[in-house]
């Protein structure tokens, strides 16, 4: 994605030499060349943005994919899978992968719809039952791939199908509506507005998905880049031994990003629970793929201890707006599935050119 | 390692355990709790499955007939219905046992399925196959066998099988775009601009769904669909894709989902784009009596009209009691009428489809 035709605008400025051999313009070309790969992701978001804007459909004189009703779905739909990719971005640069999130966000939805529909418990107590069960299955997957020596692969594909098999029998096997109002046998309007409604801000009604996606992303990215227990994530995904040997506690690094990736499932659940107005056991397939296709698009390396949140993020919209704007331009969404699969192995490809 | 290994046996036993015990819930016959205990005392006892199930063969009680329903994809909604209804149907006739496999959409997984059943020397098969080809040949070795074969849905090739049940997704379709048509006319809605929401390219009922759509409507020239895109049939991921096909188009009368749950993605989708929903016709397909299903949201004036996908699953097990009791020979084919889900009967309908 990041092409030489794009770099020189946005680079970093390039210490002019006067003399100008043939070997300095080459290194020259090749610094250029490195910061561009350093931020793939945003020259990714830019060309994307580009290409969007000149392939919308016009209608009335005004650019559809411009219009702001537009960029906020396209910013509330990348909102969910964002928001996994966040708690996925940890637990790669460690070095593992989560397969279960899918699966939690399944079994989360149709346990906040039981909580609510059939159960009549309040917003308050179905979100912190929610996040805990995402949080506890989490941490589960982190031990039983520490204490058992597990690879985490293997640890949390079982937890997919274990999930999403308690997600069956919780629900029946079919969705649990939700319908919102008050009195019995409804779930709480404060849900609705809380997951799925939009606050006013500066004269734009944004979607409360997307604070939900900053706030996760930033206070993730916070953690990585300012604390000790960051460190000790990159630490851990670059070389465990060598961690373990400067005496941090790897296993409890590993159990706590584990427990971060459940725990922001859960919260993925209340959103598109929220969303789609039920909670489904079959919902959230192929989720953990989209989570790590953000991820691996935003430049983390799936070896560990390379990476950045923020990328993840602008992967997660990346993908968002390929969805949107293939949808404005009605191209079928097997062409959706071949372009995904080919900005992968791009972003994958120009990742491994990074020194 | 041994500690793992305890896990791994009492998990596995666990589950096993509480499996069946779920599964003796949906059956009728009197000695399912004897049944269970001797499948999970096995079961602990580290042992196979295909043991286990054929302990519950001999200990079937003289006189009944054991009859196996191998299902496609208990995952679906619709086929989760078809599971129930049969459930439902036998649980009428004591005589009746029925044990049900989910091949969870494999083929592989169901062609085992089908040959564990002959195994435990089922009366008669129940099949909802997956596809045709790869289970064309099971089903006509169960066939050859002597063992009647009732397929459901979608269909096996060949001719070694005793009957199949369907119903008609082209008519459907047809059905729903006659109603368009009707409802454009009706509201004089000229353009009558139509966005299509289809379940998933290359599988059959997504376009039959269409074709018929396509031939209901022609009666009203007025009636065009101006977009079209695939959901893969669910509700989540009809959301951004209904949402994308208002903001290009958001000029339209009506929705036409190939299912329910697409056709309530597209409302949903209106609503955040403030569409007034009572100019809107919403129409989908499926009808399921389920509190998430089609006829719920007729009766809670979300979807205008829906139209019943009949599965089948009553009519397998009416049938099954006529081969194995009074010796009828079925016909060939039998395909299922629709209905036709508007306002005025979906409470009705909810009722004689069992819902609850």
């Amino acid at each position: 994605m990041a092409q030489n035709s794009t770099a020189p605008s946005t680079a970093e400025p390039v210490i002019s030499n006067p003399s100008g051999s043939a070997a300095t313009a080459n290194s020259r070309l090749y610094n250029v060349w490195q910061s561009a790969l350093r931020f793939q992701s945003f020259f990714g978001l830019f060309l994307i943005l580009l290409i969007s804007m000149f392939a919308s459909p016009i209608r009335d004189g005004h650019n559809v994919f411009l219009g702001a009703d537009n960029l906020l779905n396209i910013v509330r739909f990348a909102s969910e899978n964002g928001i996994i990719a966040v708690g996925m971005t940890l637990v790669i640069l460690t070095g593992g992968i989560d397969l279960s999130v899918g699966a939690i966000l399944a079994l989360c939805a149709v346990g906040a719809a039981s909580c609510m529909m059939r159960h009549n418990l309040g917003t308050a107590p179905t979100v912190i039952l929610m996040l805990g069960l995402g949080a506890l299955i989490g941490v589960i997957n982190g031990v039983v791939t520490t204490r058992l020596a597990i690879q985490s692969f293997i640890t949390t594909l079982a937890m997919m199908s274990a999930a999403r098999g308690v997600a069956s029998l919780w629900s029946g096997g079919y969705a649990i509506p939700l319908e919102f109002g008050n009195g019995a046998g409804l779930a709480p309007d404060s849900f609705k507005s809380l997951f799925a409604g939009q606050i006013n801000l500066l004269g734009l009604s944004i979607p409360v998905q997307a604070l939900y996606f900053l706030i996760a992303g930033s206070v993730a990215a916070f953690f990585l880049k300012r604390t000790g227990f960051g460190r000790h994530v990159y630490a851990v995904g670059a070389n465990d031994t060598a961690a373990r040997l400067s005496g941090i506690n790897v296993n409890r690094i590993r159990i706590i990003v584990f427990g971060i990736s459940g725990l922001l499932s859960g919260l993925a659940a209340l959103l598109h629970a929220a969303l789609v107005n039920q909670g489904s056991h079959i919902d959230g397939q192929g989720y953990e793929l989209n989570a790590i296709a953000a991820v691996v698009i935003g430049g983390t390396s799936l070896l560990g201890g390379m990476g950045t949140v923020l990328g993840s993020m602008i992967g997660a919209l990346i993908l968002s707006i390929l969805d949107n704007i293939l949808g404005l331009r009605n191209i079928q969404s097997e062409y959706q599935l071949i372009l995904k699969g080919v900005i992968i192995v791009l972003a994958v490809a120009l990742q491994r050119q990074q020194k | 390692m041994t500690f793992a290994d305890q896990c791994r046996a009492l998990g596995l036993s666990g589950l096993l355990a509480f499996g069946l015990a779920l599964t003796g819930c949906n059956q009728a016959s009197t000695d399912n709790t004897s049944s269970t205990t001797t499948n999970s005392a096995t079961a602990s006892s580290s042992s196979n499955s295909t043991t286990t199930t054929t302990t519950t063969t001999t200990s079937g009680q003289k006189g009944t007939y054991l009859i196996g329903m191998s299902q496609a994809n208990k995952g679906e909604p619709w086929r989760q219905a078809m599971n129930d209804q049969i459930a439902a149907a036998a649980a009428k006739h004591p005589e009746l046992q029925v044990v049900f496999a989910d091949a969870a959409q494999n083929n592989a997984k169901q062609v085992a399925d089908v040959e564990n059943f002959i195994q435990q020397g089922i009366k008669l098969l129940i099949i909802s196959p997956n596809e045709a080809a790869p289970l064309t040949d099971v089903v006509a070795k169960a066939y050859d066998k002597g063992i009647p074969v009732i397929v459901l849905d979608r269909e096996v090739n060949g001719n070694k099988y005793t009957m199949w049940i369907g119903a008609d997704n082209t008519a459907i379709g047809k059905m729903a775009g006659q109603f368009v048509a009707k409802w454009a006319k009706d509201n004089k809605a000229n353009p009558c601009n139509v966005l299509e929401i289809r379940g998933l390219e290359g599988t059959p009922p997504t376009k039959e769904r269409d074709n018929g759509f396509r031939a209901g409507i022609a009666a009203n020239p007025a009636v065009k669909i101006i977009a079209q895109q695939t959901a893969n049939w669910t509700r989540e991921r009809a959301i951004p894709v209904s949402q994308a096909m208002i903001q290009a188009n958001p000029n339209f009368n009506v929705v036409y989902g190939e299912n329910d749950p697409m056709a309530e993605a597209a409302i949903i989708s209106a609503k955040n784009a403030n569409k007034d929903l009572s100019k809107i016709l919403f129409v989908g397909i499926d009808g399921l009596p389920t509190p998430d299903g089609g006829i719920k949201s007729v009766m809670n004036g979300r979807l205008g009209v829906t139209y019943v996908y009949p599965t089948g699953g009553a009519e397998a097990i009416d049938w099954a009691v006529k081969i194995l009791e009074q010796k009828q020979k079925p016909p060939r084919k039998v395909v299922l009428k629709t209905e036709e889900v508007n306002k005025s009967n979906a409470a009705a309908l909810y009722k004689k489809y069992g819902g609850k």
